[in-house]
């Protein structure tokens, strides 16, 4: 079991407030992730949870017990670090079975559960080494084994895959969800990379601040994001954002470019000054007509997807996404169309106000 | 070899002789008798199966020698036994005036010895300590322990912060931390600490004088005996010093790969 519930967390070093009213209830089982630029809080937040950090106000509870003030090693949780922190004077074997060693269980005991971590990460091979001698990739495993085999309340991951390269993270990463399914364990991974929150959360929590500013599931985050902030956090390349005004007939209209009929807006809630948020791979793209007219800067081409810079007169660099297309290149001129229904409208404050 | 290579060889060479010379002359006069030590010209090769000079020290002065060993140990292990968990908390636990605290203790390394020597000889009058061993392994272990607790810390810093975080995560409670992950993660730091200390309190001679008279007379405390008002035996004080520089050169030897160690942890990011 491993509930965890933040009741107005606040954390504070001095005078100055890191975090503020957070509130956040994890399900035994769920797989969130909390994602935020550097100095959001996200890092604090989770060393709050496992105590390493205190708490300047609030509580934490774990499955209805409250541990604000439980020291670090009688909260039942386990972490892996970035720097996967093992202990470099032991092998593997004795990394691996530290926390039960210190838990006083029996030696068989330690040795039958190291065996089947072990194996589960692919371990078997290198146990009687120092971590020294392990790459990256097979440290980072160690340290997974040793937070698994203690079976915690829940896991905590401190940006774990940012050391590994490119290549093994994308790994690392697929193995992490197999072993969430696998082990139906609550699970918290911080990250500042939003391609690992979308690929392997249920749930994200994205932080601004020191402000919880949204929390839902990833494809809810991508859908429908409360605010500018999210909009632009969320997805890769980044969406879009053109200045706006109303328009007639409850329109918005963008400054240089088409007055869009965005479905689920309430023309009440517009504001003098707004901004429409449109996604790289929503935008339609032509040789010959549409509702803004650009050059493209730059193209990169990935083969799968052809990213296209355009350079459009009055409202700046527009991002263009274009899936599988060879036909666009640097220093065309291209037609550019918003479709209103994949477009996001943000009021002077930057929250969202279109309710599709 | 080129010809500045040459030049600095020749430096080398030269700049070693100088430092070994005395120790070198103190060597050979070792094993010579008293006339030959003032013979001129200067008997260069003294007969080394002359071992009278050793045999006559210690004969009287074994038991000083044993009161050095047991001082010199002790302080050591008892400037340890506090240094090493006083580091450890001003690295890891926070606190308020914690900076103020570690200041404080350096400071004390401040003032001189001879400073302390006509006080210390009172409290340990007034203990009924004088001439007593437990009193120089106090004094000694305390006089180091700024010292120790400043170098000790040193390498706790060096030690990850996440190492011993997840060490708490995964159940050690804070001595089980120090005693399982930071203590061995410090080896090269306590050898440092170690070696220093051990040699601090195997020659010192000031406290030694003050507060000793007979049954805890340490070894350098014999050594300045040889040179009275009428006389300097030199034939025993030089047989004394090579006595006297051994341990601290083998114990220095031991912990030698673990001090350059020491001295190296952290120069590269591993």
């Amino acid at each position: 079991m491993g509930e965890i519930v933040l009741k107005d967390v606040e954390k504070s070093f001095g005078d100055v407030s890191v975090l503020r009213d957070i509130n956040l209830t994890i399900k035994d089982g769920e797989f969130v992730v909390f994602v935020g630029p550097s100095g959001c809080g996200k890092s604090t937040l989770l060393r709050m949870i496992t105590g390493l950090e205190t708490v300047s106000g609030g509580q934490v509870v774990i499955d209805g017990e409250d541990i604000t003030h439980t020291k670090p090693s009688s909260r039942g949780l386990a972490m892996v670090f970035q720097s996967y922190a093992l202990f470099p004077h032991i092998s593997v074997r004795d990394n691996i079975g530290f926390g039960l060693k210190i838990a006083g269980l029996p030696k068989a005991e330690i040795d039958a559960k190291v065996a089947q971590a072990s194996g589960i990460l692919g371990l078997d091979a290198l146990l009687d080494r120092k971590p020294r001698e392990l790459s990256g990739g097979q440290q980072q495993r160690v340290a997974i084994g040793r937070a698994i085999v203690r079976e915690p309340a829940a896991f905590l991951f401190d940006e774990p895959l940012s050391n590994l390269d490119a290549a093994l993270r994308v790994q690392m990463r697929i193995e992490l969800i197999r072993l969430h399914e696998r082990l139906a364990t609550t699970m918290i991974y911080v990250t500042h990379d939003q391609v690992e929150a979308m690929t392997m959360a249920d749930r994200i929590v994205v932080l601004e601040g020191g402000d919880i500013q949204q929390f839902d599931t990833p494809i809810a985050l991508y859908d429908r994001p409360v605010n500018k902030f999210v909009a632009g956090f969320i997805g890769s390349p980044k969406m879009n954002f053109m200045e706006a005004s109303p328009g007639p007939d409850g329109t918005v209209q963008v400054k240089g470019g088409p007055a869009l009929k965005v479905p689920g807006l309430d023309p009440a809630r517009m504001t003098g000054r707004m901004t429409v948020g449109i996604r790289p791979e929503h935008i339609r793209y032509a040789h010959d007509a549409g509702d803004l007219t650009g050059k493209i800067l730059v193209e990169e081409q990935l083969g799968s997807d052809a990213f296209l810079y355009v350079e459009v007169e009055g409202i700046g660099m527009v991002t263009v996404r274009a899936v599988g297309e060879r036909d666009f290149h640097s220093h065309q001129t291209v037609h550019l169309s918003l479709p209103p229904e994949t477009c996001h409208v943000f009021d002077e404050s930057d929250l969202r106000i279109n309710e599709n | 070899m080129t010809k500045s290579v040459r030049w600095q060889l020749v430096a080398a060479v030269v700049i070693t002789f100088v430092f070994v010379a005395p120790i070198l002359w103190m060597v050979l006069a070792a094993f010579k008798t008293i006339n030959d030590i003032y013979a001129i010209p200067p008997v260069w090769v003294p007969d080394f199966t002359y071992l009278d000079n050793f045999k006559l020290l210690l004969s009287e002065n074994w038991p000083f020698l044993l009161n050095s060993t047991i001082v010199t140990l002790s302080a050591t292990a008892l400037c340890l036994a506090f240094a090493l968990p006083c580091a450890f908390g001003l690295v890891y636990f926070q606190f308020g005036a914690k900076n103020f605290l570690a200041d404080w203790i350096l400071s004390t390394r401040m003032m001189p010895p001879i400073a302390a020597a006509v006080p210390l000889y009172m409290v340990f009058n007034g203990a009924g300590m004088l001439d007593t061993m437990p009193a120089l392994i106090i004094a000694y272990a305390g006089f180091n322990l700024p010292f120790a607790v400043w170098v000790a810390m040193s390498f706790f810093r060096n030690i990850p912060k996440e190492i011993i975080e997840a060490a708490r995560i995964e159940g050690c409670g804070w001595f089980q931390t120090f005693r399982i992950v930071a203590l061995p993660l410090a080896k090269s730091g306590i050898a440092t600490v170690a070696t220093f200390v051990f040699i601090f309190a195997w020659n010192e001679l000031l406290l030694a004088l003050f507060l000793t008279t007979r049954e805890a007379k340490t070894f350098p405390v014999v050594i300045s005996s040889f040179s009275t008002v009428t006389k300097t035996y030199w034939e025993l004080i030089s047989a004394a010093t090579i006595i006297q520089i051994l341990p601290p050169v083998i114990f220095t030897i031991l912990m030698q790969r673990h001090i350059v160690s020491g001295l190296t942890m952290g120069a590269v990011k591993n």
